[in-house]
């Protein structure tokens, strides 16, 4: 009905996007719908047929059996205090290298500033031994520290804040400047704030990329009592989940998969402004 | 670019930070370090704590308070119940049980490497290799038979699955080996039931595809239903097995194979003209055989021990396509002899500081786990104590003592054959690439062996 209705009074070339538009929308959300509606079926009957989704008997047994998990609450909180930690620390951080990249001069600026840009070209996995190795010589393993630190070096971040306060035309600074502001003042009270769609950006992605992370908490944190809720979840699952227990293992990702909605759902307009804004600059 | 932003700013007129700024900034800084100051949980008890790490997954909320093993069902259910008894009966031992995603070994590797390991693992045998070669597991003989178990108590199977340089190195719990799941209502509109409404298997390759198109001709359906996306092991274990029976022994020198041997050839000649024919489903992954098994699609699905339950129970309903029409064999002789790929279970000590106390404690639980082998062989596993293989109650459960023989012809990759996992996945990768036609069949067996000595080569 409300196609319909943005049909009306229409070219045909504006119905055809649109009906592109929503055919794309209704494929991209085929298997997250799928996943919902399989969430909801006893495993027993997906094991021995998934096309049993589309019929009752549907049942909440595969959530309650996720919340009956004694460790799942205490991961929840884990990737909370993991993905919020790394983000705080991340955003003052880059903000702090952005704005010294950006508006100071000192020695070798340019030269730090391409060796913090290479960052970007080393995978993670490429370094991943020798991280462990170096984080097992400091015996942080099984810490917060040692889930969030690797993150905070974060060349993404510096380069996207760096980028932003260039875009900020200097006459911001000198007039504050000659209202007597000092440097921190400028930085804190008067830049700051116009970085703010650039620090949603870099929010969301450093929360996104800490929530979903599963290599290096597999290995740093191997005690269950510091999983985060990707390898918490993982270690609930039967050797053949994919057949034996389908429900329960749907049941699970859209557990662990509405706080993501949420800040999407939430920030999505800063996501928006923050690319829009980057390709016009 | 390069000009200061504060051209006047000498060092004494720099401007100064003020105080707020600092406030707010100093507050920042301290928040994040409490969100990042770690917490630990503690364990109070009176009695001596051992970890134990395991896969099988994790069901609370249907067994986290069954002390009755009687009462647990599958693999989940039956080691959950099990620990919960040992917990509540130990009156010197705790078990924290540390359950770790299948197969685990990654996150073992891990803990061994920062020097947390759990007191004991549970362990494929055929990783026991990787393991035991770097010195990395205790050797169990004397901690074993002090609790009262020797090797002779082992089957044939599960000896040669833990046993390395003539010394215990795991507890074995179980074999796990590949069978026939058969559709007995199909084989039946095949006409290839016996007299007694047994199915009538092959006894030779030839057999096997003549079968195979009697079996599409009457029923219009593939003979085969085989897990052939997203995976390798399933191939590397049925072309294993022709190996076997073949006598093939590509493993004489475990830090060399040979696969480009004429069993080889035969082996992957008879796996492509079944594909090549049709009598093999296509396209299909794990979860998709065992549903479409279940709904009839074929008549053999090629899979393991731990779905025979699942297909018994499926067999009881009215109205589906297995109804009363379920059963299972070993994968049958089609060679000169009946061996069957297998593998097993086990439970190792990772060599650590243990105190006399927790050593104990440990042997004690593997004490507990090995009287209790018949509760874990009702997951349809196969027992690795041959008093329980031999046992009436054992045969009793469905289909067992068909199944019993495996416990001799299940045959696992030689014990000082390491990297058996990647071994496994480049095996499957090659024959995967030679049923498809993406490769020749001797260019797959030449890469095949290449790739797994060069795999070999590497510490």
């Amino acid at each position: 009905m409300a196609l319909a209705q943005h049909m009306v009074g229409r070219s045909l070339g504006d119905r055809v996007i649109l009906g592109a538009v929503v055919a794309l929308a209704a494929l991209w959300i085929a298997p997250v719908a799928w996943v919902v509606i399989v969430s909801f079926k006893p495993n027993s009957e997906l094991m021995m047929s998934t096309a049993s989704a589309l019929h009752p008997p549907y049942t909440l047994k595969n959530y309650t059996d996720v919340a009956a998990t004694s460790g799942v609450f205490h991961w929840f909180l884990n990737s909370i205090i993991v993905a919020g930690g790394a983000t705080t620390a991340t955003l003052i951080l880059a903000s702090l290298a952005g704005y010294g990249f950006a508006r100071t001069d000192f020695p070798f600026r340019n030269v730090l500033f391409v060796l913090v840009l290479l960052g970007l070209a080393v995978p993670e996995q490429a370094l991943i031994i020798a991280r462990h190795q170096l984080f097992t010589d400091w015996k942080l393993h099984n810490t917060y520290i040692a889930l969030i630190l690797p993150g905070l070096s974060n060349a993404f971040g510096v380069f996207l804040m760096t980028q932003y306060f260039r875009s900020i035309p200097k006459d911001i600074d000198e007039a504050a400047m000659l209202d007597n502001a000092s440097r921190f003042k400028i930085f804190w009270r008067v830049l700051l704030p116009l970085t703010i769609p650039a620090q949603a950006t870099l929010g969301i992605f450093t929360f996104l990329t800490y929530w979903n992370d599963y290599l290096w908490p597999l290995i740093s944190a191997t005690r269950p009592e510091m999983f985060t809720l990707t390898v918490g979840i993982a270690s609930t699952q039967t050797n053949f989940a994919q057949s034996e227990g389908l429900g329960f293992l749907m049941a699970q990702a859209v557990f662990a998969g509405l706080p993501v909605f949420i800040v999407y759902l939430f920030f999505q307009r800063y996501i928006v402004q923050a690319v829009a804004g980057a390709a016009i600059r | 670019m390069n000009a200061s932003v504060w051209p006047n700013a000498g060092v004494a007129n720099k401007p100064a930070v003020t105080e707020d700024a600092l406030k707010i900034f100093t507050t920042l800084l301290l928040a994040s370090v409490a969100l990042i100051g770690g917490a630990g949980l503690s364990f109070g008890a009176d009695k001596t704590e051992i970890s134990v790490a395991r896969f099988f997954g994790a069901c609370e909320a249907d067994y986290g308070n069954v002390t009755d093993v009687n009462k647990g069902y599958g693999e989940c259910g039956i080691i959950t119940a099990m620990m919960n008894k040992f917990n509540a009966e130990s009156p010197d031992t705790h078990v924290k049980v540390d359950i770790v995603e299948w197969p685990g070994y990654d996150q073992l590797t891990a803990r061994i490497r920062s020097g947390e390991p759990p007191t004991i693992s549970v362990m494929h045998e055929s990783v026991i290799s990787d393991y035991q070669s770097r010195g990395l597991l205790e050797p169990l003989d004397d901690g074993l038979k002090a609790v009262g178990i020797v090797a002779s108590d082992f089957t044939a199977a599960a000896k040669a699955g833990v046993i390395k340089d003539g010394k215990i190195f795991a507890l074995p719990f179980d074999t796990h080996t590949w069978l026939w799941h058969i559709n007995l209502n199909l084989f039946k509109q095949a006409g290839l039931i016996d007299s007694a409404g047994g199915a009538i298997l092959p006894k030779s390759a030839n057999e096997l595809l003549a079968q195979a198109k009697q079996f599409k001709e009457k029923t219009g359906k593939p003979y085969f239903i085989m897990v052939l996306a997203n995976e390798t092991a399933a191939y590397t274990r049925t072309f294993d097995t022709l190996l076997y029976q073949q006598g093939a022994d590509f493993f004489a020198d475990p830090n060399k194979v040979k696969f480009a041997s004429p069993e080889g050839k035969t082996a992957l000649t008879l796996l492509k003209t079944l594909y090549d024919n049709g009598d093999i489903t296509k396209n299909e992954d794990y979860s998709a055989t065992v549903s479409g098994f279940a709904a009839g699609e074929g008549g053999v699905m090629i899979n393991g021990t731990w779905l025979v339950n699942d297909y018994v129970v499926e067999a009881k309903k009215p109205g589906v396509p297995l109804s009363n029409g379920y059963a299972v064999a070993p994968f049958p002789q089609l060679y000169a002899n009946p061996k069957v790929w297998a593998d097993g279970h086990s439970w190792v000590i990772l060599k650590a500081n243990l105190t006399d106390a927790q050593r104990k404690s440990a042997y004690s639980f593997l004490k507990f786990l090995w009287d209790n082998d018949f509760q874990w062989a009702r997951t349809g596993h196969l027992p690795a104590s041959q008093k329980v293989i031999d046992s009436a109650d054992f045969k009793a459960l469905p289909f067992r003592s068909v199944l019993a023989p495996l416990s001799v012809n299940g045959t696992a990759l030689p014990a000082a054959v390491r990297h058996q996992f990647g071994v496994q996945d480049i095996e499957g990768e090659e024959v995967a690439s030679a049923m498809r036609g993406d490769k020749t069949i001797d260019a797959a067996l030449a890469d095949m062996e290449d790739r797994v000595n060069k795999l070999l080569q590497s510490k």
